[in-house]
């Protein structure tokens, strides 16, 4: 990695640290805003107010603001409302743990079905399998993800019986269901992306020369074609984190996986200001991390991008 | 002097909506052992298609129709994939016209050239990797360790072609064929990648197939000429006999159409009227009669075969030159079109 | 080797000089406007076509049950779960025993409205706010411009649930504007970018040039001429929004019952799935297919109205 890189991605990550700051505190800024706390005081004022005054939230808002500002640079988020004593930077680490493992199925789902779909149709141009692309795309973006999770789970309980419970996490087997239902709609817009640069790229004079040179047929799609097919198709990357991050809602729901999207879920159900706005503190950081990542590949794939 | 590669009735087509484009359309040519061979022909003539058929490289939807290619004693029309692939790039290899786009953006310059050793087992990978800047520094590119791990693009044009040459060169193959190797390039790198290919010719008695449409550059480095008209060969001869008596009208007019340093200032410069047929809808007898000056009744009805017209010289015409008396009274009707794409074809 | 050229074809044929102008039949090709040539190449669309009627029946069910639903959605306990389905009702009942049926047409009527309501005002704030940034540029573009890039990088989904969580109140309305603060502003970009190139034609400086309005020339010159991509970005928002409200209420965060919503229906469906596969499946294809409709006819409209981006 060039020293242009390495200043141009310190940059980023300061404004991915300054974007993160801003959406916390006006995700901390609205949700103290709200008329009420969560505390139950119809039932017990007295507890109720007890607790309120535990978590600080009858100091008055800039006071609130100012402590938690200064909890957050020391990389304390606080507490959860709901579930006492449970600090939430610990927590929200441990469930990011499993959502980026299955994040990373996911994509893998992605990249391995959509580049596939995408070099085949482009390589076989006008068979069925590429008429069948433009098809399986607009599936791709119509089907919501719960209904192909739901779709899932029937098909392994009929065809596959005997299989460990499909719902629920911690198994290796319970790890390609939801990778799948994450990861597959994405595939169809990878593989379109991937059609049309592949097309794009086996037409250009250095694939002619590669086939000149009597290079084998794999050596020429995979190394010299897909390479360059690659370049263009990265741009999907930032909105496919961000695709993924949003299926997971749903999908972790669904699959009873404890990590960020189901506690995301809960904790908006049980309106806990804690954890909901150290999550989306957490997410902005995830998605401009993600994203940066995905910048600093294309110097990698593309050695006449150089950042200065 | 054995033939190394020999063309014959070979027909490349298209088929479009609008028809058949006949791009080759039946030719026949031959390539002696370390000869230097010059295809020349307008935009069109299928001189390029020509180069591509030989080694199987006709884009879709084009294809060989009918035909032979023979190297080396071995029909190419009748190889499988895998023959095919051992063919290219080890015993014929070529080089294109654009080096901005023929070299892969995005791996090393040194790598490409290791790449087309690695294809084929000349060498083995110790030795392909020890070639490179050894190849580099034989098309004369400086600093050549260096130069092996840098990119096309930190590369100039004219060096880049030269890369490209040495990738050619790399499995030392029988046959180079050069499509336009220096129309891309300025005026002065053009000359030195000339000179380039016929140092290279001499030394490591590469047969070279030069495509281009610049007579000049025919009569600088090539000892046997094509002259491609519509598909077809038109004229054929050794270079020198070509200029000095070129008997088809279509090379004679070529020829007339260049300035030439040793006529005074104020002469006039023929031009071809016309533009090159629509190769979809081809005219009846000679394919050049619309725009040739010399037209007599059966150049209209019926196509000349290749003729014999002089030592190892052939011509696909009713008439030779030399038999037209009043050839150049014709060139003094014709006004000064100093067009450069009519000058130099 | 097929056909043998001959000079009879040489070319058009050319009429003497001298009663060529005489004899001039020559017939100028029959005008089509942009719309209709968009037209006919949509129509030759056989995807869009299908999925134009797929539309229109999830439209009319929709209407029809403003007025009637063969059964009530608050009649319980007609039949189990479990029951085969049958003609009296052909998608069976719920875990609660009403008849899935109705619940189907009542949940066109939501997905419609959601969808269809959404589109609309996004289209009418995102097309102001592009028109006036691209137009006016300056500070107007700044401000503009400045929070779509801001929105550029956080997931829509979670400013709509912020939105949702503030508001605290589930209904139509508020899971409309939810989703409409994100969603404007992919509309807003693209009219932007319409318009900071047209607002440079010929047409539009002989307006300014004649002491036309500026609000005039944007909607008489410059608007219809971006109309093309802009009706492409507005029939894509409708399941958008429409997959967005399933996904709120299969979360629980949708409309408060009887309200059905299909993304509901998939969600208790699940429930039944140790009994009954229908009541999971039959919402989720109704779902599916009406996405898949709208999709095609966008599809289909990018492609007649922008023959540039082909695929």
């Amino acid at each position: 990695m060039s020293r242009g890189t390495l200043i141009y991605g310190g940059k980023r990550l300061l404004l991915v640290l300054g974007t993160a700051f801003i959406v916390s505190t006006v995700t901390f800024l609205l949700v103290h805003s709200l008329a009420g706390n969560p505390f139950t005081c119809e039932k017990n004022p007295a507890g109720c107010q007890h607790e309120a005054a535990a978590y600080g939230l009858n100091n008055n808002l800039f006071i609130q603001y100012k402590n938690f500002v200064w909890n957050l640079v020391h990389g304390d988020l606080g507490y959860s409302y709901v579930n006492q004593g449970v600090q939430v930077m610990p927590l929200l680490i441990k469930e990011a743990g499993n959502s980026l493992i299955l994040g990373l199925f996911a994509i893998i789902v992605t990249i391995v079905v959509g580049l596939i779909i995408g070099v085949t149709a482009a390589i076989k141009q006008n068979s069925w399998i590429d008429y069948s692309l433009s098809s399986f795309v607009v599936f791709g973006y119509s089907v919501p993800s719960f209904v192909l999770a739901t779709f899932l789970i029937i098909l392994t309980a009929i065809a596959l019986p005997n299989w460990a419970n499909s719902i629920g996490w911690g198994a290796p087997e319970q790890i390609p269901l939801p990778a799948i239902a994450l990861g597959l709609p994405y595939a169809a817009v990878v593989a379109r992306l991937t059609r049309a640069s592949m097309l794009d790229v086996i037409r250009q004079d250095y694939v002619r020369t590669a086939w000149a040179k009597g290079l084998s047929s794999r050596v020429i799609i995979v190394r010299h074609a897909l390479r360059n097919a690659l370049i263009p198709v990265i741009t999907v990357g930032g909105p496919l984190v961000t695709a993924i991050i949003t299926g997971s809602v749903v999908i972790e729901t669904i699959f009873g996986i404890p990590g960020l999207g189901k506690e995301f879920v809960n904790s908006i159900l049980n309106r806990d200001y804690g954890i909901v706005v150290g999550l989306y503190t957490f997410y902005a950081i995830l998605v401009g991390l993600a994203n940066l990542g995905v910048d600093l590949l294309y110097p990698v794939l593309d050695p006449r991008i150089r950042y200065a | 002097m054995a033939a190394i590669l020999e063309v014959k009735g070979l027909k490349t087509q298209f088929i479009v909506r609008g028809g058949i484009v006949r791009a080759v359309d039946g030719i026949d040519f031959r390539v002696n052992k370390g000869e230097t061979v010059g295809i020349v022909g307008e935009s069109g003539s299928g001189k390029s298609m020509t180069a591509l058929s030989i080694l199987r490289l006709v884009p879709e939807p084009g294809k060989i129709v009918e035909g032979s290619i023979t190297f080396d004693g071995r029909d190419v029309l009748a190889m499988n994939d895998d023959q095919l692939r051992k063919f290219r790039g080890n015993d014929i290899s070529m080089i294109f016209q654009d080096p901005m786009s023929s070299l892969n953006p995005v791996l090393k310059v040194g790598y490409q050239i290791e790449e087309a050793m690695r294809a084929h087992d000349r060498f083995t990978p110790e030795e392909a990797k020890a070639r490179v800047p050894l190849l580099l520094r034989r098309v004369r590119i400086p600093d050549p360790e260096r130069r092996a791990k840098e990119y096309p693009h930190q590369f100039s044009g004219g060096m880049r072609q030269r890369a490209m040459i040495a990738m050619g060169l790399s499995n030392e193959p029988e046959v180079l064929i050069a499509d336009e190797p220096t129309t891309a390039l300025d005026v002065t790198v053009q000359a030195q990648i000339l000179e380039q290919l016929r140092d290279l010719n001499k030394e490591l008695g590469t047969a070279i197939v030069l495509i281009t449409h610049n007579m000049a550059v025919v009569a600088n480095i090539c000892t046997w000429v094509v002259v491609m008209y519509a598909g077809r060969v038109v004229e054929q001869g050794p270079t020198e006999e070509i200029f000095r008596s070129p008997q088809h009208p279509y090379t004679w007019s070529l020829l007339r159409s260049i300035p030439r340093i040793d006529e005074k200032l104020g002469g006039k410069l023929l031009t071809i009227k016309g533009l090159p047929p629509d190769l979809t809808n081809l005219p009846p007898g000679c394919k050049f009669h619309p725009r040739c000056r010399f037209t007599v009744d059966r150049c209209f009805t019926e196509e000349p075969e290749l003729m014999t017209v002089g030592p190892q010289h052939e011509s696909r015409c009713w008439v030779q030159m030399d038999n037209v008396a009043d050839r150049d009274s014709d060139i003094r009707e014709v006004p000064v079109v100093p067009e450069a794409e009519n000058a130099a074809v | 080797m097929t056909t043998i050229t001959t000079g009879q074809n040489m070319g058009p044929p050319i009429a003497p000089p001298g009663i060529s102008e005489a004899t001039d039949y020559s017939i100028a090709p029959e005008q089509v406007s942009l719309w209709q040539d968009a037209w006919r190449r949509f129509r030759r669309n056989k995807l869009s076509m299908v999925g134009m009627v797929v539309f229109f029946i999830v439209l009319l069910t929709a209407f029809v049950s403003i007025f009637w639903t063969p059964y009530s959605l608050y009649a319980q306990g007609l039949g189990d779960v479990a029951a085969p389905l049958t003609l009296q009702h052909p998608f069976g009942f719920d875990a609660s025993g009403r008849d899935v049926l109705s619940f189907i047409m009542k949940g066109a009527q939501v997905a419609v409205v959601v969808g269809v309501l959404t589109a609309v005002f996004t289209s009418v704030v995102g097309i102001a706010a592009g028109l006036a940034a691209g137009f006016f540029r300056g500070w107007v573009d700044t401000v503009i411009s400045g929070i779509t890039y801001i929105g550029y990088g956080i997931p829509n989904l979670l400013i709509a649930f912020l939105i949702l969580f503030i508001t605290n109140r589930p209904s139509i309305f508020n899971v409309i504007i939810a989703l409409s603060v994100t969603s404007w502003m992919d509309m807003a970009r693209l009219v932007r970018g319409q318009t900071l190139a047209l607002r440079e034609r010929e047409f539009v400086e002989a307006a300014r040039a004649t002491g036309t309005k500026n609000l005039p020339i944007m909607i008489r010159h410059v608007l219809p001429n971006a109309l093309g991509p802009i009706i492409v970005q507005a029939t894509f928002l409708i399941p958008a929004a429409i997959l967005f409200e399933a996904f709120l209420s299969f979360l629980g965060f949708g409309l408060p019952s009887p309200d059905p919503s299909w993304g509901a229906m998939v969600s208790a469906g699940l429930q039944d799935r140790f009994l009954t596969y229908h009541t999971m499946i039959i919402p989720s294809l109704a779902l599916l297919i009406t996405l898949m409709a709208v999709n095609f006819i966008g599809d289909g409209l990018r492609d007649a109205l922008d023959p540039r981006l082909k695929r």
